[in-house]
């Protein structure tokens, strides 16, 4: 067993507190180019993830990366979840994983 | 889920060793010492959960104080490697990963193994040292799901059940792992509350008084004025408290103002 890379679950307004470090959120795209992709997090937020995304996307992706700055991801994993996701039970998540819970999971 | 508990109190309850508790309605019981209820529980965890009980050493046996054997996992396959008799792949939920071993005994198992693929999301159950069986994860909700789930379990565990302390609850020992497949998520899990689970305090005080082998064995049952001086609270309390617990049918009148519990 190895937990030497432990993605944190985040919302937007969490990232800032990983930057620089592995990190793992769900965002809606609301754009898709070459070379990122534009999304908008659980919490509302306008996120950038870089790197090459699967075609085709899903209207929700997971994306497990690395975290440059409080707004922007480079994504090593892609995943497809699908059209219908619930946003604010993804994003309850995160803040618990966050807060007083961080030890379950980081 | 709890239906076939050993209940070892009532198994030596009569003539007069314990409390008789048999009008618990609830095939809970809360003898949370009791190892079968928790053996057979299903427990969520993540990878990091796992791990903090190697470091410490136990054997994969106790999780936040409750005996863990089965466990559930969701993760995404990162390795598979497929071998005749069995096939080994690594699972990581992001929190860390895990080997885990699925045997292979019949044409049925190499089925289920074909289907997973590296880079899907799976759900796992199994025990600490192998795993018996996996399958594929359509509706990613499950994910957040499952984690709500550890940590539900979690804080239940580390929270409430150690403030359980008499028979008063018919809370389920171990929440039981639901499967959903719809994008409705309940954190509800079945709880088992029979009427006593809304008593507290005082009430339940009273209770325990009247469950007391000396209170029991009297055909007259007890009067208020004596629960009252005995529990140290106001007769007027206990009256009210006794006309709760007879309307509830916990306790019963014998003669006027004394009062015995349903011993049924």
């Amino acid at each position: 067993m190895d937990t030497s890379s432990p993605a944190a679950f985040v919302n937007g307004g969490l990232l800032r507190m990983h930057v620089g470090r592995k990190v793992r959120t769900v965002i809606q795209v609301t754009r898709s180019d070459a070379g990122s992709v534009m999304g908008k997090s659980t919490d509302g937020c306008q996120l950038v993830v870089r790197g090459s995304p699967p075609a085709p996307l899903t209207s929700y992706v997971e994306v497990i990366g690395v975290a440059e700055n409080e707004s922007s991801i480079r994504a090593e994993l892609w995943t497809n979840f699908g059209d219908s996701f619930d946003a604010s039970n993804y994003d309850q998540l995160c803040q618990l994983a966050n807060g007083e819970l961080k030890h379950l999971f980081l | 889920m709890q239906a076939n508990e050993f209940d070892g109190n009532a198994a030596f309850a009569g003539g007069g060793f314990m409390p008789s508790q048999a009008t618990q309605t609830a095939p809970d019981r809360p003898s949370y010492s009791s190892k079968n209820s928790d053996a057979r529980c299903l427990t969520p965890v993540t990878v990091k959960q796992l791990k903090d009980l190697s470091k410490v050493g136990e054997s994969g046996i106790s999780i936040d104080g409750v005996d863990v054997n089965n466990i559930v996992l969701v993760g995404v396959i990162s390795k598979i490697d497929n071998a005749v008799s069995d096939c080994t792949f690594r699972v990581d939920d992001g929190t860390g990963w895990v080997e885990c071993t699925k045997w292979i005994h019949e044409h049925v198992d190499s089925v289920e193994v074909d289907v997973i693929s590296v880079g899907m999301y799976v759900r796992v159950y199994g025990q600490f040292k192998s795993i018996q069986s996996r399958r594929p994860i359509t509706d990613f909700n499950e994910i957040a799901h499952h984690f709500l789930e550890c940590i539900y379990v979690h804080l239940y565990n580390t929270k409430l059940r150690p403030r359980m302390t008499n028979a008063t609850d018919g809370m389920t020992a171990q929440p039981q792992v639901a499967n959903s497949n719809s994008g409705n998520h309940i954190m509800g899990f079945s709880h088992q509350t029979n009427s006593t689970n809304q008593i507290r305090g005082i009430s339940s005080m009273v209770l325990q008084y009247l469950r007391r082998p000396a209170c029991l064995a009297s055909e007259m049952g007890v009067s208020s004025d004596i629960v009252a001086r005995e529990l140290n609270v106001s007769v007027d309390k206990v009256r009210k408290t006794l006309d709760f617990l007879a309307s509830e049918g916990l306790v019963y009148t014998t003669t006027d103002d004394h009062y015995k519990f349903t011993d049924a």
